[in-house]
């Protein structure tokens, strides 16, 4: 009897420390790290090059420096090991006359990205829930 | 998720201006609408996320089924102009109730609607029946993006077409208009990473079941209730949830109570949706604890 409740007890406190020591997987884990952060961002932009109204808007841009300003952004935003450091979210979009038409389509080209790079429901829902009052600043300026 | 490459903002735009004359008749309206649906491109949607503009709720304006909610209809977003077809029938113990009905969004800011309502009382014996025109506004907001969610404020005027029931069992009028102000939240990956959509609404009508049994009685007149729903996105296309409508009580001879139901609403793309419910509508004209099933399709453009 006492060597069977030692047992438990040892089984309960190797539990316990395994449960401790497997911490919980931050959102940029469970996006995939950084190297399907990237691959996310690629497929958004083809998405937004195939989309004949929404690639005017990168007209005057580097899309490479894009490209790594917002896969360093999905990253900080995600608590993974990067701190964004481009410009506000309101003077990146100042004037460019966008709508929610717009928001709202590259919303749809970001979730169909990371379903099509293998993101699961509840990381894209909380990646997308974390940008979502990106919105506000967004349309600040326009 | 449908993906789609351009929306023309303009088209169905015309709309407005023929509802405007035509909207004392419903059926033009379901007429606009099928045509509409007819001529335009199967592409052809809102910009708006998929289920945002939730299904037609019986009376016609965007919302769960028995309730209304903030969100405008369709998929319409700024500049677009969306337009929604519905047909609904209910199976409770003793009645059953059938709505077709339509509404139109304008620029995700207003939203028209129109529905009617035929109760045949399959024990009773006979029917009753009434026309709902809708409006509702948006006064701010956004379900997704806006930290307090959208707010709407809406109006629903309706006119039973035979009195003699509702007369009989001591309803004051006919004919009434209930208000109403509506919130709509998504909270992200809220359970088990799930999307969860909340809805809360307070109304102000002197309404008997809905205005189905006329308006007013000797127990009371106009009065404040309060309608919410819980709903969890399954999937982004798949939303299950529960919804609860408080009823006034105005007629002696026929006590009213509350509305509840847990629903299921799919949604096959931005076009089409399909709600399944189960309902809990308590006392009707004096006949108990009226129970049953709810199927509700909705065609959007």
């Amino acid at each position: 009897m006492r060597r069977y409740l030692l047992a438990t007890l040892c089984v309960t406190a190797l539990l316990t420390v395994a449960g401790c020591a497997s911490h919980q997987a931050t959102l940029y884990e469970r996006l995939g790290g950084q190297s399907n952060i990237d691959a996310v961002v690629e497929n958004l932009l083809y998405r937004i090059a195939d989309d004949d109204e929404m690639v005017g808007f990168f007209a005057n841009s580097n899309i490479d420096l894009f490209a790594e300003s917002l896969a360093t952004q999905l990253c900080d935003v995600s608590d993974g090991p990067c701190r964004y450091e481009g410009p506000p979210m309101d003077r990146a979009h100042q004037h460019m006359g966008l709508t929610d038409v717009h928001f709202n389509r590259l919303v749809e080209y970001l979730d169909a990205a990371m379903q099509e790079e293998g993101i699961g429901l509840g990381a894209r829902n909380e990646l997308l829930g974390r940008l979502a009052p990106m919105y506000a600043d967004v349309m600040r300026l326009q | 998720m449908t993906l789609f490459k351009s929306v023309s903002p303009h088209y169905c735009a015309s709309l407005p201006g023929l509802f405007v004359s035509v909207a004392s008749k419903h059926l033009a309206l379901v007429a606009i609408a099928t045509l509409c649906i007819a001529t335009a491109m199967p592409s052809l949607a809102g910009s708006r996320i998929l289920g945002t503009g939730g299904v037609s709720a019986i009376e016609g304006a965007a919302g769960g089924g028995l309730s209304p909610w903030a969100v405008l209809s369709s998929t319409a977003s700024e500049q677009e102009v969306g337009v929604t077809a519905a047909a609904t029938r209910a199976w409770v113990n003793d009645y059953r109730l059938t709505v077709t009905g339509a509404s139109l969004n304008i620029y995700d800011r207003a939203e028209l609607s129109v529905a009617r309502q035929r109760l045949d009382l399959e024990t009773l014996g006979g029917e009753l029946s009434q026309d709902i025109y809708g409006a509702k506004l948006r006064l701010f907001g956004d379900v997704l993006y806006h930290p307090w969610g959208i707010w709407s404020l809406g109006v629903q005027h309706k006119r039973v077409d035979d009195g003699t029931i509702p007369t009989a069992l001591g309803a004051n009028a006919t004919s009434g208009t209930d208000a109403y102000l509506s919130a709509s939240k998504l909270l992200f990956s809220a359970v088990a990473g799930r999307n969860v959509l909340l809805n809360a609404t307070l109304r102000n009508t002197e309404a008997n079941q809905g205005g189905l049994l006329g308006f007013g009685g000797d127990q009371g007149s106009r009065s404040w209730v309060a309608e919410g729903s819980v709903g969890v996105f399954i999937t982004p296309q798949w939303i299950v949830g529960a919804e609860y409508r408080q009823k006034p009580d105005n007629l002696s001879a026929a006590q009213e109570d509350d509305w509840q139901s847990l629903y299921s609403a799919y949604f096959f793309n931005k076009h089409l949706s399909l709600t399944g419910a189960w309902l809990d509508l308590g006392d009707i004209a004096g006949l108990p604890s009226q129970q049953g099933g709810y199927l509700s399709l909705q065609a959007a453009f």
